[in-house]
């Protein structure tokens, strides 16, 4: 049976929408880049992860942290740094959103780097956010 | 008798044993055929590693592919650290051509670890997505969702650390992995028993253990050189002092790191959920069939 694992291009991004993408990510930004870290991957999974950008980890895993976070929760390639992942779930324990980070997130459109997560959500491009986490 | 598969091993329930040797910095063959005569008869699978700490190798696919000549049962490892969706995609294909069955799905280890620090590093997909991709082939698919003539039908592994912090986001991941279709997890190197059964408990409290085989991994080790230099650069590594200790004061070091791998292997064969052992022999693959016939004796 075939998954839906990856987030396709439904069909191609035309310039006029780019050109309104751009200009709404101005105003994304001044929410989701001091807040969040945010790293205009395009497709948001913030909601699952917490509200911490997994996109800062510097293998880019979306789905978890790799077996070599530290014994203080330091970054292998960066010890100076947290884990991401390590964060994520310290929040998701604090907001009580434990059970998200058993969401599959699907593989990257890397065709959506650079353009509002907020416009691809309305165009159904990617998955919506999931506000309430539901009962553990 | 022809010996089980990889694939038939896991599904009988009986106790699997499985290897693993990195392939040369160099296009010798050789080299990795003398490794596999080590293994031959004395384990059911092999694992290939792909460019193991981000180091250049002969490719996985290459060497699995001479030991299937060999007559061993190869575990073709895959990072995403090298290759995008595309190279995975037709790389997997071009394995199972050759006649691979088994791949170990991994995220890799970060290009700033290796001889090649300079290097761009890809992460185009993490080893979950990895794992969904292998079975999205197996079901007759590309990730483009057009539909595969002659699909794989690969055996999927994945890789667990039990020792990383935080010990309940590990498990979380492992559900994850076995949710996206792994068959089988071979662990990180076991040299603190007590943090993999604390890990083992959680993982048989969620029942993960019945959906699929998992693997401890034990790595005998020749001096306590070995051992400092893991815990020192090995991300992820955790290292008990007592072992430590024991091979600084051994007389024969060789010796006691046999006997504290048989040790290992015998308390975790008691721990509730393990299928197996994963034996990661760094530069030491001699020792194997010994380490071996000791454990088999107690199976």
């Amino acid at each position: 049976m075939r998954k839906n694992i990856a987030t396709l291009q439904k069909s191609p991004i035309s310039t006029g929408e780019r050109k309104v993408s751009r200009f709404l990510l101005f105003f994304e930004d001044l929410v989701k880049v001091p807040l969040f870290g945010c790293q205009h991957c395009g497709e948001c999974v913030l909601s699952s992860t917490a509200f911490v950008c997994s996109q800062r980890c510097p293998k880019k895993m979306r789905n978890g942290p790799c077996g070599g976070t530290g014994e203080d929760g330091s970054c292998e390639v960066y010890r100076d740094r947290k884990c991401v992942w390590y964060t994520i779930y310290r929040r998701s324990q604090l907001f009580s959103r434990m059970r998200l980070l058993l969401k599959f997130n699907k593989i990257h459109n890397w065709d959506l780097e650079g353009t509002a997560a907020w416009v691809n959500v309305f165009k159904r491009r990617i998955d919506p956010p999931i506000w309430f986490a539901g009962k553990e | 008798m022809h010996p089980l598969k990889l694939r038939e091993k896991i599904a009988s329930g009986e106790f699997i044993l499985c290897g693993e040797i990195g392939p040369p910095q160099s296009c010798d063959d050789l080299a990795i055929r003398e490794k596999a005569a080590h293994f031959k008869g004395h384990v059911d699978a092999v694992n290939i590693t792909d460019n193991q700490s981000a180091v250049v190798r002969l490719s996985s696919i290459a060497a699995a592919r001479i030991l299937l000549e060999e007559g061993v049962e190869p575990i073709m490892q895959m990072t995403c650290r090298d290759r995008n969706r595309l190279a995975i995609q037709s790389d997997l294909l071009g394995a199972a051509a050759l006649g691979i069955e088994n791949v170990l799905c991994l995220t890799g280890d970060h290009q700033k670890f290796g001889d090649q620090p300079e290097a761009k590093g890809v992460f185009d997909l993490d080893s979950v997505q990895l794992i969904a991709t292998v079975a999205q082939l197996n079901a007759g698919y590309l990730l483009s969702g057009k539909e595969i003539k002659k699909a794989p039908d690969f055996l999927i592994g994945a890789a667990a650390n039990p020792f990383a912090p935080p010990l309940e986001m590990r498990v979380i991941r492992l559900q994850k992995k076995v949710a996206a279709g792994a068959n089988f997890i071979q662990t990180q190197p076991v040299f603190d028993l007590d943090l993999f059964s604390r890990w083992m408990q959680k993982v048989v409290s969620f029942g993960v253990h019945e959906k699929c085989a998992i693997l401890a991994g034990v790595m005998p080790v020749k001096s306590v050189k070995t051992l400092l230099y893991m815990r020192k650069n090995v991300p992820g590594m955790k290292i008990s002092q007592e072992y430590i200790d024991r091979m600084h004061n051994a007389s024969e070091p060789q010796e006691v790191g046999l006997k504290i791998a048989v040790e290992i292997i015998d308390s975790l064969k008691q721990i509730n959920g393990v299928r197996g052992i994963h034996i990661l022999p760094v530069m030491w693959e001699s020792i194997v069939p010994t380490l071996v016939t000791k454990i088999q004796k107690s199976i």
